[in-house]
């Protein structure tokens, strides 16, 4: 129930048979290396060992990634989108991984560096005449916009631009100012000027009116009239071509129609690259990530003028296969100690250490917080109650199918590349078969489907146990299960709510007793009394009262648990807090009562799919013909939706009774992660 | 009784659950909706978490719609002044929709940033639901009648779905709470814990409401 115990293993390697060690640690992954960077700047360490700094060949793998990442992205560039369907989401394929090995970290560039150098040979110049055509692609289709507007005038287009005595320029003017634009260009020009407009077009945004114009003046106008054109909005073109603007059109359109063949066949040539070395690339990517990664790692180690000193963190149950891999790696040139944890406790790594069983709801802790080294892992405790709760929470035969069927494609299906999706998988699969049994409990098949469209009552029978909305055969009025409190246990909800609240509290007793025995051990008695002793008091006082009948025991210990509240209040901040203490009580209250969600959103959820078969079963009455087809979209829109939300609101609130209620007991968290120094091996074995 | 025709209550129970908690809904998914859109305007493929989020709030709405069914199939049995404490209870509790929503535009804003905080903005999101379902518990207490002392059969029923209801308000206050739990907890996950502490001190409230609701149906007055 607690992490895993850790071992620190200290080694001290010569420096030729560091690489090997290194090489085979990271391949294993079994310890997490520990940063000896801070400790040598002790003046004491100091003297003998100075801290190492990374690897120089990490700078040459840089540079290979960068370069293989340019060519992963071109491939993806013009690689075609693959379809994503629900086909290729529910099977992954997953990559072939490829053997490679190496035994040292020169051997592993070798072959990094052949094959970068080959896919460049054969990339580099298909990639840059793309390029290249791409830019030609853009100046054309620019080229050819601007000649279109021209194709009415009658003239070479070579002429435009500063000629000998005239300046003759194009371009696009709002039609709404070409008066106003014509007479003040006469005027500034003294009527040296000639403007012909073309055929008015609307403009891209659908409402201007615009029109293309050719503009001839005499030179020495050609500055001030400059001005005056930016002035009114004048758009120019920036042409360089022979020819009459249709000619050059037609020019244009069939040379860009050669550009973009070539484009094609460009990136045809591309992909069928991409195909060839798409693959390689990312294994060799992987290849150079691993050794990125040991390059780095020795920048957490100590050096002296022959030998490199490593220290990390095995659980104990690995500690021994690291000596031994240390040991063999270095060929015997190495020294390799093995101890207990000498550091502070909060800077062991936490490594959980659950059977496969519970491995996936580790999830669930983590994502609250990793325990302290040593606190109680929770995660064994935490499945049971969270698929119970979930179950009864959901509480529909036929959503448990639902939920374990998808529990099932997600565990199998999208959780071989995913281990999220698979943890995910798990446990709505478990979750689901608990609400299949609640739903068949509770005589819950899609709500009340069967009354409403079969005319078969279920609690009329003796298939279901209790009626979360009212009586069965087995709970109803004229059959009471016992009286409680002076309250007649005599229909479905009340049945529900008790066993809600006693299901609570049992949770509750759970998480006080952890605690109580952790701040006995840790602090001392008085505190775990005050803590978490008392209000177990009070709990089997309660079990007492409800067993007997006896009220005076509850009140006789609730006394005493409200005084020593206070006392304990007195005690932490004085008479402010005393009485803050005093409503410590309500505090418990509250935790009990946030059980009653169990009931509350078990008959949400029945409610709701009664909901929807009543819309289903009117519109089959009220709507002719159709009406059929419209019920049956009803109820599957309807029973999705409900599914969705109560199986997603059953996931949290079951979450949240675990987080706020059961942990508030006994757990805190905050540990650090065990990191292992470890190689990715999703491309390569 | 007061009325000529006592099923007037029940009508006027089904209109409040259905319309007060609608109002909570909409306008705490409006606030989360807003949050959205500013991510969308980022990053279009958040699409599906946006859509996560914004579902929160609106339970809210389908519990008030949900306890107006039931009012309408329990018109001619159920006590006239339960049905419509029941419709107050469930609507006003309703109203911690606008909580909730708060919470999920914070939470959905830190997730957008980071994915890997999606189980914890989603955790912490939820905790204002908590006052809407105890509205939706007394609702549907008082309306299949678990409780048949006075209190849940005569005016008195009123005082327990008012109770629980208004007390359900406290919802807004946890939103805002948890709202600042999600930013800082995605600034520092280990503080998630705490955060938590403090955003469930606002349900104490509710738990007060919850309390006087039930004592009120047991017909239990000191």
């Amino acid at each position: 129930m607690r992490p895993a115990r850790m071992s620190k293993i200290r080694a001290v390697i010569l420096d030729e048979k560091v690489d090997a060690v290194v090489r085979q640690l990271h391949k294993s992954g079994l310890v997490e290396l520990y940063d000896l960077t801070t400790k040598l700047e002790d003046a004491e360490w100091k003297t003998i060992v100075k801290s190492s700094s990374s690897a120089e060949y990490g700078r040459n793998v840089a540079s290979h990634m960068i370069k293989v990442n340019k060519t992963l992205d071109l491939f993806s560039n013009v690689a075609d989108q693959e379809k994503v369907t629900l086909g290729t989401m529910l099977n992954p394929v997953l990559p072939t991984k490829k053997n490679v090995t190496f035994e040292s970290a020169e051997e592993a560039l070798n072959y990094v560096e052949n094959i970068v150098n080959s896919v460049e040979s054969e990339v580099s110049e298909p990639a840059a005449r793309l390029s290249e055509l791409e830019s030609k692609e853009t100046a054309l289709e620019n080229l050819k916009e601007n000649v279109s507007y021209l194709t009415d005038f009658d003239y070479d287009i070579k002429d435009l631009g500063m000629g000998e005595y005239t300046y003759v320029t194009a371009g696009i003017l709002n039609k709404a100012v070409f008066s106003e634009f014509e007479a003040d260009l006469d005027q500034l020009t003294e009527g040296c000027i000639s403007i012909a407009a073309g055929k008015t077009f609307i403009d891209e945004d659908g409402k201007t009116e615009k029109l293309p114009v050719v503009i001839a003046m005499l030179k020495d106008y050609a500055e001030v009239a400059g001005a005056e054109l930016r002035k009114h909005g004048f758009d120019r073109f920036d042409i360089n071509a022979e020819g009459t603007p249709s000619n050059v059109l037609n020019n244009t359109v069939s040379e860009l129609n050669s550009v973009k063949g070539e484009i094609k066949s460009t990136v045809d040539k591309l992909k069928a690259l991409g195909k060839k070395w798409n693959d390689e690339l990312l294994v060799t990517y992987e290849i150079l990530e691993n050794e990125k990664d040991r390059a780095e790692s020795y920048s957490s180690m100590g050096m002296t003028e022959r030998t490199y000193l490593i220290e990390a963190w095995a659980p104990k149950f690995d500690v021994n296969k690291a000596k031994e891999i240390i040991e063999s790696a270095s060929e015997g040139y190495a020294v390799v100690e093995i101890d207990e944890p000498d550091v502070d406790e909060s800077e062991i790594p936490v490594k959980l250490n659950n059977s496969k069983f519970f491995k996936p709801f580790e999830m669930l802790t983590e994502m609250y917080s990793m325990p302290k080294y040593n606190e109680i892992d929770p995660t064994v405790l935490l499945l049971p109650t969270f698929i119970l709760f979930y179950g009864i929470m959901l509480t529909d035969a036929f959503y448990g199918v639902l939920l374990t069927i998808a529990g099932l494609i997600l565990q199998h299906r999208i959780g071989k590349v995913s281990e999220g999706a698979y943890n995910l998988g798990y446990i709505l699969k478990l979750s689901g078969i608990v609400t299949i049994v609640a739903g068949i409990l509770t005589g819950s098949y899609l709500g009340d489907f069967a009354l409403q469209f079969l005319g078969f009552d279920i609690f009329q029978t003796a298939l279901a146990l209790v009626n979360p909305l009212g009586g069965s055969v087995y709970i109803s009025e004229a059959s009471p299960l016992f009286e409680f409190f002076g309250v007649s246990i005599n229909n479905g909800p009340i049945a529900i709510l008790l066993f809600s609240i006693i299901l609570g509290i049992a949770h509750l007793f759970v998480g006080m007793f952890l605690g109580f025995k952790d701040t006995l051990k840790n602090v001392g008695f008085l505190d775990a009394f005050l803590n978490q002793g008392m209000w177990m008091l009070l709990i089997l006082a309660i079990i007492f009262t409800s067993l007997t009948g006896n009220g005076m025991v509850t009140v006789g210990v609730l006394i005493p648990v409200m005084l020593l509240s206070m006392y304990k209040g007195f005690k932490n901040g004085g008479v402010l807090d005393a009485m803050l203490g005093a409503l410590d009580i309500t505090g418990f209250l509250g935790n009990v009562l946030s059980y009653a969600r169990l009931l509350a959103l078990c008959l949400s959820t029945g409610g709701l799919a009664m909901a929807v078969n009543i819309m289903a079963g009117l519109l089959d009455k009220s709507v002719p013909v159709v009406g059929v087809i419209l019920a049956v979209l009803m109820l599957i829109g309807g029973h999705a939706f409900n599914f969705s939300m109560n199986g997603l609101g059953s996931f949290i609130h079951s979450l949240r009774l675990h987080y706020v209620e059961f942990f508030g007991q006994f757990y805190e968290g905050g540990g650090k992660k065990f990191i292992p120094f470890k190689a990715k091996k999703e491309y390569t074995e | 009784m007061v009325f000529e025709n006592p099923l007037l209550l029940g009508a006027i129970g089904a209109g409040l659950a259905v319309g007060i908690a609608g109002l909570g809904s909409g306008i705490g998914a409006g606030i989360t909706g807003a949050s959205g859109a500013g991510v969308l305007a980022e990053d279009p493929k958040q699409f599906s978490k946006v859509i996560v989020f914004q579902a929160l709030p609106q339970t809210q709405g389908l519990y008030g719609f949900l306890v107006a069914i039931l009012i309408l199939f329990v018109f001619k049995t159920a006590p006239e002044w339960a049905m419509l404490a029941a419709g107050a209870s469930v609507g006003l509790a309703g109203l911690s929709a606008i909580g909730q929503g708060i919470a999920a535009a914070a939470g959905l804003g830190a997730v957008s940033e980071d994915a890997s905080i999606f189980g914890r903005a989603m955790v912490f999101s939820v905790l204002p639901e908590t006052q809407a379902i105890y509205g939706l518990l007394v609702s549907i207490l008082l309306l299949v009648q678990v409780f048949t002392g006075p209190g849940a059969e005569t005016i008195a029923a009123i005082g327990a779905g008012l109770g629980v209801g208004f007390a359900g308000l406290s919802g807004i206050g946890q939103g805002i709470t948890a709202a600042g739990a999600i930013g800082a907890t995605a600034r520092d996950t280990s503080v998630m814990g705490r955060g938590l502490v403090l955003a469930v001190m606002s349900e104490t409230f509710a738990i007060f409401g919850l309390l006087i609701a039930i004592l009120i149906m047991l017909g239990i007055m000191f």
